[in-house]
């Protein structure tokens, strides 16, 4: 189920009334929450619940587990079992089709080629966010970072529908304590809930959807068929999609579980007004990279084994994210090209920022980062390949309108205003009477809806990871 | 849950907080988990949420009910389809009674990016357009330059649109090609698109030399028949119905200036309850070309992609066993999209020059 359809706005009036209405009698509250939550995924496919079902109970078998013995030996292998299963499901769903024909080819070629079965496999939606969610959890008890929950709490946490099919990654010691007793009905920021869907709302549909209708489609599929004006725009005009797209999304869910009285954490922090690539990862999808660093930089060494070995783990780490989101060569050349720029950021170890002047490391920054999307948009390395020359190919702009530069400019220019005044206006409109944010929502959606084409709204872009 | 310190009051401030120490020094709390909690931000109660979340769902029936009911005809048969329909029904009735839906209209239709359709509707009940290829222009013997091509269907036009496109810019060809997909859309079902006004615009608008149909995947839905009543797939009567629908869309292509129209089956899927329908589609196709004659080529993607009308997921490409199927074992991968776009071109090849 999407969160701006039809479906959802009848799904979640009723979901939060009986929420509210629950939430003191806990016993029935979370049952609820679950049923819920798996209502919501199966929508997409019912089948995959299964698999949801599968990871909540393997993962909380491994945490049991860990938690009764104090063997170290033991708890070791309780937190490999766990882990190897939850990123097992992610690696057989996510990549099997991807490394079949390679590993087919490479055993071919030694002669030892066996008939591995060639099969299409659909990917669960979401099932990148809630396998990690899993690994959190199983880790974070591991580590003592927290306490293994009751089966039921486990359930709610790794399926909760607001973070369930796009994240942002929770980790289970964020998201747990919040369990422990019924959310205060009391203190709910309904006006920063309110707020945040409007404000997903627009970016997704008549930001991020529009670019990408109006640019970004046209070019990326056929990076022959223009030349560098309009090469270079659709290039900026993937970088303001892809934010507004995510962010948007993320917007969304923070704001439908704060509605509910949870909090989520942050996972976007105007991430074009980066000075650095460390800078960018700060601010760009905090979830997924707080969790590259704690449960794969770190464990890898992170920068206490020397410099080769931080290179090492800087690159393994980021071409893994790359990996992370799809199984395909250009996200991997991706995550590559990431690590690259956080190595040499590393390696010249903030001598920069000495030497060139903050708007110059800004400039540098954005535009790298803007090269890297070109990347992460070309569906192969071919394409990315065909983009590249249609850069330096010199021919008519066609695709340049005020309503499109006007986009972009907005999504970049906002994001390098000073955050006080942002804010302040947030804040202020956070204030406001909750019915009369209600109707204001209603207007956005209205308004919002009339920019929809016919076939309805595009799958958010990180649905597919 | 870590709570920010009430001293931090921005983002960036509380954001500094958290960043690493010197060198392997420990993170501080980064996940910002206490941003709500800065600025003494206004709380309500849970009830005004749900309160203020019920005021923008009755707005939202009363002025764009008819949207809900609407919605609910292009969800597919299910649980879910049945509860927007209990909810649209209403909705949509009393959204009908009043004024607030046609305001919304006047005031918003400007916003929307839907092409205007013109051209008629499909035929009442499947009567024949009563047009006979006689009243076509002639089909030209000698190859013709070929300046613009359209490649349009459902999701199954894409990503073929983008091979063919692809292709044809790799071989410096000069060809525009117009990629028009309509998502989810189908002949059977005008609730999204009503394919017959939406062929005449495509050919009064674009003008393209050729047009490259690739539709079929959402076929299936009742359609009125003579009598104005449903007739649910797949017996002849709907197979009539289908078919009068594709010659219709043929001859508004044909009429609106397109030379040859290349139509392409639907490949058998892997759901074995599909098969009735794609086999009706595919009939009232070759039934439907078979009058025009060489204006209308079906190029059969069923003996290359499954052979003696087998599900398969893999075919050899290059003598390489590659899967050409996305998971849902309807649509055709950028591999499989690939080869269906050289059978395209090739059957192209033999009418243009390009």
């Amino acid at each position: 189920m999407l969160f701006p359809t039809v479906e959802f706005a009848i799904f979640f009036p009723i979901v939060l009334a009986l929420s509210w209405a629950l939430m003191p009698r806990q016993q029935i509250w979370k049952p609820f929450i679950v049923v819920a939550s798996y209502v919501f995924y199966a929508a997409a496919d019912p089948r995959f619940c299964l698999l949801l079902a599968a990871i909540t109970l393997v993962s909380q078998l491994a945490v049991v587990a860990i938690h009764r013995t104090d063997d170290e030996r033991l708890r070791k292998w309780f937190t490999a079992g766990g882990v190897v299963f939850d990123l097992g499901i992610l690696a057989v769903f996510k990549y099997y089709g991807f490394f079949v024909s390679d590993v087919s080819d490479v055993l071919n070629s030694i002669g030892l080629g066996m008939p591995l079965p060639l099969v299409t496999i659909a990917l669960p939606v979401g099932v990148s966010f809630f396998s990690f969610q899993a690994v959190t959890y199983v880790v974070d008890v591991k580590r003592r970072q927290t306490e293994p929950a009751s089966p039921l709490d486990a359930a709610v946490y790794l399926s909760f529908f607001p973070h369930l099919v796009a994240g942002p990654i929770v980790r289970a010691s964020e998201f747990l304590p919040q369990l422990k007793e019924p959310r205060d009905p009391d203190r709910v920021a309904v006006g920063a809930g309110l707020t945040l869907i409007a404000l997903g709302l627009i970016k997704k549909v008549m930001i991020a959807d529009y670019l990408a209708r109006e640019v970004v489609d046209k070019v990326f599929a056929v990076p022959q068929a223009y030349s560098a004006p309009d090469a270079i725009l659709a290039a900026y005009a993937y970088a303001a999609q892809i934010f507004c797209d995510f962010s948007g999304y993320t917007d969304m869910a923070i704001g439908l579980a704060l509605l509910m009285g949870f909090v989520f954490p942050q996972n976007f922090n105007s991430p074009y007004r980066a000075t650095g690539f460390r800078d960018f990862w700060r601010r760009w999808h905090m979830t997924l990279s707080r969790f590259l660093r704690d449960y794969l930089y770190i464990p890898l060494g992170g920068n206490r084994k020397g410099r080769v070995r931080t290179y090492i783990n800087l690159m393994l780490t980021m071409t893994l994210g790359g990996l992370w989101h799809g199984a395909a060569w250009n996200f991997v050349a991706w995550g590559a090209f990431q690590g690259t720029g956080l190595s040499a950021e590393h390696a010249i170890n903030g001598r920069l920022g000495r030497i060139f002047p903050g708007w110059l490391r800004w400039f540098v920054t954005f535009n790298l980062i803007v090269f890297g999307w070109i990347l992460f948009r070309s569906t192969d390395l071919s394409v990315f390949g065909d983009y590249m020359s249609a850069l330096v190919r010199s021919g008519p702009a066609t695709l340049y309108s005020v309503p499109v530069v006007g986009a972009i400019a907005l999504v970049i220019g906002l994001q390098l205003l000073p955050e006080r005044p942002m804010e302040g206006i947030e804040l202020r409109i956070g204030r406001l009477r909750p019915l009369l944010l209600g109707a204001a929502l209603a207007l956005v959606v209205l308004i919002v809806g009339a920019t929809v084409p016919s076939q309805g709204v595009p799958p958010f872009i990180y649905f597919r990871f | 849950m870590a709570k920010a310190p009430e001293r931090f009051e921005t983002i960036a401030e509380m954001e500094a907080e958290a960043r690493p120490g010197p060198e392997g020094g420990p993170h501080g709390d980064d996940s910002l988990m206490g941003r709500f909690d800065r600025w003494d931000l206004r709380r309500f109660t849970g009830w005004d949420a749900v309160k203020a979340v019920a005021l923008t769902t009755f707005l939202l029936l009363i002025f764009a009910g008819g949207s809900v009911r609407k919605a609910a005809d292009e969800l597919k048969p299910g649980l879910g389809r049945d509860i927007v329909k209990a909810i649209g029904g209403p909705a949509g009735w009393i959204s009908d009674r009043l004024p607030l839906a046609d305001t919304r209209r006047d005031l918003t239709s400007w916003l929307s990016p839907d092409q205007q359709l013109s051209g008629q509707s499909f035929a009442a009940g499947g009567t024949s357009p009563g047009k006979s290829a006689s009243v076509l222009p002639p089909v030209a013997t000698a190859p013709q330059p070929l300046h613009k091509l359209l490649v349009t269907g459902d999701s199954l036009s894409t990503p073929l649109d983008i091979q063919i496109a692809r292709k044809l810019a790799d071989q410096g060809a000069g060809v525009q090609v117009i990629r028009d997909p309509h998502l989810a859309t189908g002949i059977s079902n005008t609730g999204l698109v009503d394919w017959s006004k939406l062929s005449t615009t495509q050919a009064q608008d674009d003008r393209p030399d050729a047009a490259v149909l690739f539709i079929g995947a959402n076929e299936g839905y009742p359609m009125p028949g003579p009598s104005g009543k449903p007739v649910s797939c797949c017996g002849p009567q709907w197979e009539a119905i289908f078919r009068s629908r594709v010659s219709q869309m043929m001859f508004n292509y044909l009429n609106g200036g397109v030379k040859r129209i290349y139509w392409l089956t639907v490949p058998t899927q892997r759901d074995p309850a599909r098969k009735p329908i794609a086999d009706a589609v595919n009939r009232a196709v070759r039934q439907a070309a078979a009058p025009l004659g060489g204006r209308v080529r079906v190029v059969d993607l069923i003996p290359t992609f499954t052979p003696g009308d087998t599900y398969r997921d893999s075919i050899l490409i290059d003598g390489k066993d590659t899967i050409v199927r996305v998971s849902d074992g309807i649509h055709l991968n950028e591999a499989g999209s690939s080869v269906a776009a050289d059978l395209v071109l090739q059957e192209i090849g033999r009418d243009f020059d390009y």
